[in-house]
């Protein structure tokens, strides 16, 4: 096992909205391993994307980090100052976001959009310099070096989407947060990006976050897979480990939900239950309203995490000993 | 020609989408009719009379026949219409142009008409030029017999059978009977300065040309125009990047002041500007730019916190660009195309107030040749002289129309979405 590149250690962010504080991530753990692709997976206002913008603090107002640390490069990023932490974000740490028809800016040149990010690194850099690295790069996630004097709205999704990659490797960043990288895309450009995104891993040495509620691209790409509930961690472990011996009974719920062409049953699985208010969160494991394995003691106390396998953590009363696994009486009214 | 085919929506939009990117700001403009159902010539129009005002206001001395501050005729003359001025008619073949050339002659017999002001006006006239000859210290005198005549045709015979050197009359009369006389010639008027001539646009009441007026009126309504827009376009807009960037209190603070500003009646602020500045077209200027600052203060902070929030500041912001960066390759390149567009709405504004400032006598100076000044004077005499404030209204009306003009339709040209709503 290799040592964590980045490691998040008992991370809570808060939202202030009008009704009270939503604590949209609460109390996550979580090491990142060099070269690794990390999913991190989760349903719609679990935190997923909360948690990846607080990793290159990134949280605005009404956001808050109200605790925790961010360990990289063998220090805490929460003791930097904004001023350096803000050179940090691209040349160490970089982010991919969700839609690539808007993450650019519309009046801007592909390779303005590269020169910038380079230059504005190392101010040092020749603009003859910033524009080759611009070239080599544009050339690697094939973009025809003719077409970077375009503007953004002159390409594809999927065009858009390795130039928003291109931008975040532009300064040989070691940790590539991704979010939701491919949901704008159709599956067989997203099938092309994410071979594009191994080979970048191996190519570059580069570590890489994938955020997504798509389990299929977990499976297609990931190395070890992270599943968020509710604003908490509930199941890190191996790709193979995760798939095979599915251990935390929301991962469960979650690949029962996946349509399958060996299904049998003619209606697909479903979860009960919704997600719960982050306003009000469930006391305990914030699961158990929904879970069918619930215990008197889930809706008592919160679980820590335990192994459950070989490179495999589940945080679930299940797997723990405690005294009090009765099965949960329900009121319903 | 061809007949066109049925529209089918869907295709004619994504027909129109693919039109739209990639092409450049001369086949737009060509093309807006088709594309965005919006007028060419609604643009070209006001961009001709734009470009026109603004060559009147760079070169008026080519255009202007007159002198805008000096007496060029007599007052109140319609337009085209001919002056009656005294004049001095002499034989044809005699070179007198003016009354000094009656000097050195001795006693001069002039023929006059009993009972026109003429016999007075060439008798002063030659006193004026006697005390100038004296005040140059020229021995030099004219001395005038004066012969009545019952009418102007007597007088005239009297010239032909040389009962007088000259005849002095009045020049209509003399353009009655001058056919009947084709000896005698008009030979130049009695009072120097004044001419027989007419005034396209009529002079007013104290004796300027109209259309000079205007001609060079065009300056001072674009110089306020322009710099105090520019004025208000250089603090708002700046203010506005500011306040939607930054945002928070200073953000609250800015809005309101600006808000409280915009809430205040225009001109009545101005009017209280001007009155406190004292009257100066820098002064003009300084209150209509304050009047304006909230206009481009507003649509910049809107605008501001809008693209603020899109996903690609958020990108260039993951990828470590500093929030200068973001300001001045972000924010303000996708902010000022709508700037560009109020800008020029805001001319037109800008100088129907500074017209209203000096209609109402604050500002400027009352020998300026500004439109302002013009209609006020024009308001006094409405019922008798016309055109002393038809011209300048028009004026008015016309370059705040071109102005207007060009930038809806350019609005409409580089922001076809607007149109839709």
């Amino acid at each position: 096992m290799t040592d964590p590149v980045y490691s998040i250690r008992n991370l809570s962010v808060e939202y202030g909205t009008r009704d009270g504080r939503v604590v949209a991530v609460d109390d996550v753990s979580l090491d990142i391993r060099k070269r690794e692709i990390l999913g991190l997976v989760g349903e719609s206002g679990c935190g997923k994307t909360t948690l990846g913008k607080a990793m290159l603090r990134m949280i605005q107002t009404p956001g808050r980090i109200t605790g925790g640390e961010l360990w990289f490069g063998g220090r805490d990023l929460m003791t930097l100052p904004a001023k350096e932490m803000q050179r940090l974000r691209g040349r160490h740490l970089s982010m991919v976001f969700q839609d690539p028809m808007t993450s650019l800016n519309p009046l801007e040149k592909i390779i303005d959009h590269i020169v910038e990010t380079v230059r504005t690194h190392d101010p040092g850099a020749s603009e003859a310099a910033a524009r080759a690295r611009a070239r080599e790069l544009a050339t690697r996630l094939g973009i025809l070096e003719t077409r970077i004097e375009d503007y953004p709205h002159q390409f594809s999704g999927g065009m858009r989407q390795r130039i928003m990659i291109a931008l975040a490797l532009a300064l040989n960043a070691d940790v590539v947060v991704a979010d939701e990288p491919t949901t704008a895309l159709d599956v067989i450009v997203e099938a092309q990006f994410l071979d594009l995104l191994r080979e970048l891993r191996d190519e570059f040495d580069l570590t890489i976050v994938i955020i997504t509620h798509n389990i299929g691209v977990i499976a297609e790409v990931a190395d070890r897979v992270a599943v968020m509930y509710a604003g908490r961690m509930t199941e890190v472990g191996a790709v193979n480990e995760f798939f095979g011996d599915t251990r935390h009974p929301y991962s469960q719920g979650l690949l029962q939900s996946v349509p399958n062409i060996d299904m049998k049953e003619p209606t697909l699985h479903t979860m009960q239950g919704s997600p719960p208010s982050l306003l009000y969160p469930p006391p305990g494991c914030r699961f158990h309203p929904r879970c069918p394995h619930a215990m008197e003691v889930c809706s008592v106390t919160n679980p820590t995490f335990a192994e459950v396998g070989s490179d495999h953590t589940a945080a679930c009363w299940l797997y723990q000993d405690h005294a009090d696994k009765q099965p949960l009486v329900r009121i319903r009214g | 020609m061809a007949t066109t085919p049925a529209r089918t929506e869907g295709h004619d939009d994504f027909k129109w989408k693919a039109d739209l990117e990639g092409i450049g700001f001369v086949r737009r403009l060509l093309m807006a009719r088709r594309w965005y159902r919006a007028d060419w010539w609604f643009v070209a129009i006001s961009t001709v009379m734009v470009v026109g005002f603004i060559v009147l206001a760079l070169i008026p001395q080519v255009f202007a026949p007159f002198d805008p501050r000096e007496q060029v005729g007599p007052r109140f003359l319609a337009p085209g219409e001919r002056p009656d001025v005294e004049v001095l008619i002499a034989s044809a073949a005699s070179d007198i142009t003016g009354v000094a050339d009656l000097a050195s002659e001795g006693r001069v017999s002039v023929a006059v008409v009993a009972g026109e002001p003429s016999s007075e006006a060439v008798r002063n006239e030659a006193e004026r030029l006697t005390a100038e000859y004296r005040a140059q210290g020229l021995d030099v005198e004219i001395r005038l017999r004066i012969e009545r005549y019952e009418t102007l045709e007597e007088a005239l015979a009297g010239v032909i059978a040389g009962d007088a050197v000259v005849a002095v009359g009045s020049f209509l009369a003399f353009a009655d009977l001058a056919d009947a006389f084709p000896e005698l010639d008009q030979m130049g008027s009695v009072a120097p300065g004044t001419a027989a001539q007419s005034f396209t646009l009529g002079t007013n009441q104290i004796g300027q040309d109209v259309l000079s007026r205007l001609i060079w009126g065009t300056r001072v309504a674009l110089i306020i125009g322009f710099t105090s827009s520019l004025f208000s376009l250089f603090i708002g807009v700046p203010l506005g990047l500011f306040a939607g960037f930054t945002g928070g209190k200073v953000d609250r603070v800015l809005s309101v002041l600006m808000d409280s500003l915009y809430a205040f009646p225009g001109l009545i602020l101005a009017i209280a500007i001007t009155a406190v500045l004292g009257p100066s077209i820098i002064n003009v200027i300084v209150a209509i730019a304050v009047l304006y600052i909230p206009t481009y203060f507003r649509i910049v902070r809107g605008q501001t916190l809008s693209v603020k929030e899109s996903l690609y500041v958020e990108a260039a912001r993951s990828i470590g660009a500093k929030s200068r960066v973001i300001l001045t390759r972000y924010i303000y390149p996708n902010v000022i195309p709508s700037v560009a567009i109020i800008f020029s709405v805001n001319v037109a504004d800008a100088i129907l107030t500074g017209a209203g400032l000096s209609f109402l006598g604050l500002g400027l100076d009352p020998s300026t040749p500004d439109w302002g000044i013009d209609l006020a004077r024009g308001q006094e005499t409405i019922q008798t002289a016309w055109w002393m404030i038809t011209f300048p209204g028009t004026a008015v009306m016309l370059v705040v129309l071109a102005f207007t003009m060009m930038g809806e339709g350019l609005m409409e040209i580089f922001n076809p979405k607007l149109r839709e709503r």
